[in-house]
């Protein structure tokens, strides 16, 4: 045996050699508690097509997020299945706060009921880290039509018996929901015609083609201005147009015609990297450059804790459970 | 408006604009060359720079340019190695790859180019010269109009298949029924599922065309056995000849015109222009026989009919505020980011800024041919790789393009099934192209018709001869068309079947 090995199994050699790797080891666990999380890019899953507004807003928050968080986030979309694909493979997630999704309330809350699966729920699956902001949907007509007020369009389809066209971006969509509900709430039928998004839809009431549809308000403020579209009520409790009846006036309840943009984890996510995460995107809220963004988009900044849109999520539940309810009863 | 012109051409003329737009068509002809990366997914990762950059005359034409890059760098693939990377491609490789298997793979790319800069140079000029009588025109077609032009395809599609037409019409029925499978677009319940989640939104595209396109072409050439050492061609192969492009002008000016048609029309697109443009210029050449067969006409035929339709989708989204597509809806959020909201009063309000934006498009299409001509010898030079290196970089292409389009694992035996389909298909002689066309028309015919029954109501005979005498007419049209149509391309079958017994 040469000189060297056997100076490579002396009992010295070893205990030296463990030292070592008691050292390193050591050294492994102590920078592990100092890491700070994120170490690594975060996964935002959208579970929709590139192009649409929720696509841009992540865009929009995510860009400028990257100031207040350690790693960028980065956006994986994940379209199909009405959001249950994107919505699932977050779900199936490590919850290790580096996969959310961002999603609305229609996907969150009322699919449960309208395209149940056996896969999830998001009730158990899915945390709150936030709202990022909300929609209020407004119901549209054309300008030179013959509806100059809700309470017009209101006779008009009550003397219609069912033959209003409504141009609606898809089933159970945010267009769909609001007119299924002004339908039970009013005891009306409409025909609903649908256009795949609000885009088409828009064009199907400017053309003639629909009596009425649905809009966000902001992306119809070019068309109200020209003369072209009229609004006829907006979503909420109060008057967000001057001399255009709120929802709540006009007799819908209160939550109707919202769309909830909420940011969401696997449930098990650890509190620690889920308050990281809340605190960044609370002090994305004072960002000028990301309210001027926003604003730019005619998006509001109606920022809600995860703590606080948990309890809406709660009330919508059930509110969407006798929403659907209806679909029974209705021919 | 003549003042709005000028201003706008004296605001588009800046060396930072161009420059962005240079770098917009560079990145887009990256992402049109890599399969499954479409033009809107490449778009969709940028738009944070349009908005960053904070000018609307740079982040707005940086996006315009990765718009065109992408679509003329979707072509690259279908011509070298059969792969068209999105639907825009279809009719390109049909000759274009024939091309590349005769070694004139440089001409094929190089025709690819000039077309498609020509043809949206023309469509541009349309754009800006027409946009305001045009956006008038746009809302006169709703689904029922775009359900009849869609039948219309169909049936040209059907008659005008390469081969016996009993063969076209069955391939063409096969994909009407492949687009069929997943949700019903209306009541959302499952068809043809058997009870997976997987096939609850369809078959996607792009697995779709790579396996029916591509892998036979990989089939073919592990077939022939031993291939060290073998290229494809020695050398990236001549260029493309002056007197070519020219006796292809007709050939381009025919496909603008039908590609800047069906681009005004929200909800057509590009996969409809570039096979009708393509179908337009075999019927009207002298030897229709040798489309399919390496014809350099076809190759401009269907590159510029696509290219075309980019400039006209701007008329629905910059006056009435409408996108037609996933394309021109990211365009709409770049616009807003940058304080401009697209509409009937855009024109109005920033009418400078709008027209700045229109004349730089213009502009951006000599750098694109530039930018483009540049780096062909590049592409070019795939097809003096080895085959044995090829083929599995093909191979790799083909699976890792169809995983990254969706990031679904299902797309992947979608993709060895259609292949399969594919090579079932080339050993009995069935032209797969059809299948595709009626995969994609298929669907959106479905949903259009769909819309216009609940447009109509009960009352049928008003609703097609009191209000939509546009969708009556080209419905009535269309057996005129098709027996035409029909009628010439069997005699060119005739004629193609005797050359070929000779």
């Amino acid at each position: 045996m040469s000189f060297l090995a056997k100076n490579l199994l002396t009992k010295k050699l070893a205990i030296w050699v463990m030292q070592l790797w008691i050292i390193f080891l050591g050294q492994l666990i102590y920078q592990e508690s100092l890491a700070q999380y994120p170490e690594k890019p975060i996964t935002l899953i959208t579970p929709f097509a590139a192009g649409g507004s929720s696509d841009l807003i992540a865009r929009v928050f995510t860009t400028y997020l990257n100031s207040y968080l350690a790693q960028p986030m980065l956006i994986r979309l994940v379209p199909g299945q009405a959001g249950q694909k994107g919505t699932l493979e977050a779900i199936r997630a490590t919850p290790d706060g580096y996969t959310l999704v961002f999603i609305d309330n229609y996907r969150d809350q009322l699919h449960q009921y309208t395209f149940p699966n056996d896969f999830y729920d998001t009730n158990e699956d899915l945390v709150t880290v936030a709202r990022i902001n909300y929609g209020q949907i407004a119901i549209i007509v054309r300008a030179t039509g013959p509806y100059q007020s809700w309470d017009e369009f209101l006779v008009a389809a009550r003397a219609g018996s069912g033959q209003l066209k409504m141009a609606h971006s898809g089933l159970w969509a945010a267009l769909f929901v609001p007119a299924w509900r002004i339908m039970q709430e009013f005891d009306l039928r409409f025909r609903m015609i649908p256009y795949r998004g609000g885009g088409p839809a828009k064009a199907a009431l400017m053309a003639g083609d629909v009596d009425f549809s649905m809009a966000f308000p902001a992306t119809v403020v070019q068309d109200v201005e020209a003369g072209k579209v009229r609004i006829l009520a907006t979503a909420g409790p109060e008057r967000t147009i001057k001399g255009v009846p709120s929802f709540t006036e006009i007799g819908l309840a209160p939550g109707t015609g919202y769309i909830h943009r909420i940011v969401m984890a696997p449930a098990g996510i650890a509190d620690d990297r889920l308050a990281v995460l809340q605190d960044a995107l609370q002090q994305l809220q004072m960002d000028k450059d990301y309210q001027a963004a926003m604003a730019r988009l005619g998006e509001n900044l109606e920022y809600l804790t995860g703590p606080a849109y948990e309890l809406v999520r709660r009330q919508q539940s059930a509110e969407y459970a006798e929403l659907v309810s209806t679909l029974t009863s209705r021919p | 408006m003549f003042d709005m012109l000028m201003l706008g051409l004296n605001d588009a003329l800046r060396l930072d604009t161009f420059i962005w737009i240079g770098g917009g068509l560079l990145l887009g002809m990256l992402v049109g060359a890599l399969p499954g990366f479409t033009t809107s997914m490449g778009m969709s990762v940028l738009v944070p720079i349009s908005f960053l950059v904070g000018d609307p005359l740079i982040g707005i034409p940086f996006l315009i340019g990765v718009y065109k890059g992408g679509i003329y760098g979707g072509s690259v693939p279908a011509i070298l190695i059969s792969m068209p990377g999105t639907g825009a491609s279809i009719a390109t490789v049909l000759d274009g790859y024939a091309l590349t298997k005769k070694g004139q793979s440089r001409k094929a790319l190089e025709m690819s180019l000039f077309s498609s800069g020509l043809s949206d140079f023309f469509s541009d000029i349309f754009t800006l010269v027409m946009i305001i009588p045009v956006a008038t025109v746009v809302l006169g077609f709703g689904p029922p109009e775009i359900a009849a032009v869609m039948f219309l395809s169909l049936v040209i599609i059907a008659v005008t298949s390469a081969g016996p037409a009993v063969k076209g019409l069955i391939m063409l029925g096969l994909g009407i029924w492949v687009g069929f499978v997943g949700a019903d677009p209306f009541s959302a319940m499952a068809r043809y599922t058997f009870g997976t989640t997987e096939l609850y939104d369809g078959f996607h595209l792009i697995p779709i065309l790579i396996g029916l396109f591509a892998l036979p072409e990989i089939f073919n050439a592990v077939k022939e056995g031993d291939t060290r050492g073998k290229r494809i061609s020695t050398f990236v192969g001549e260029r493309l000849r002056l007197q070519e492009l020219k006796s292809s002008f007709r050939t381009i000016l025919r496909s603008t015109m039908i590609g800047t048609g069906i681009g005004i029309v929200p909800g057509l697109g590009q996969p409809i222009a570039a096979m009708m443009g393509y179908i337009a210029a075999k019927n009207a050449s002298k030897y229709p026989e040798k489309f399919g067969k390496g014809e350099l006409d076809g190759v401009a035929a269907a590159e510029s009919a696509n290219n075309a339709v980019n400039g006209p989708t701007m008329v629905p989204l910059l006056t009435l505020g409408i996108p037609g597509d996933s394309v021109t809806a990211l365009l709409l959020g770049a616009f807003m980011m940058q304080g401009l909201r697209p509409g009937p009063t855009l024109l109005e309000s920033s009418g400078n800024v709008v027209f700045a934006i229109l004349i730089a498009m213009i502009f951006a299409n000599v750098l694109f041919v530039i930018i483009g001509y540049l780096a062909i010898p590049l592409f070019a030079r795939v097809v003096t790789i080895k085959k044995s290196l090829l083929i599995p970089v093909t191979i790799m292409l083909a699976f890792a393009g169809t995983y990254l389009a969706r990031s679904n694992p299902f797309d992947i035996i979608t993709l060895i099934s259609f292949g399969l389909i594919g090579i079932a298909a080339r050993a009995a002689k069935f032209d797969v192209a059809p299948m595709v066309m009626g995969f994609i028309l298929g669907r959106e015919l479905e949903y259009a018709f769909g819309q216009t029954l609940a447009l109509a109501g009960d009352n049928w005979i008003h609703f097609a001869f009191g209000e939509r005498l546009g969708m009556t007419a080209i419905l009535l049209a269309t057996p005129l068309v098709g027996a035409i149509l029909g009628f010439r391309m069997n005699r060119f079958r005739k004629r193609s079947l005797d050359s070929d017994r000779k």
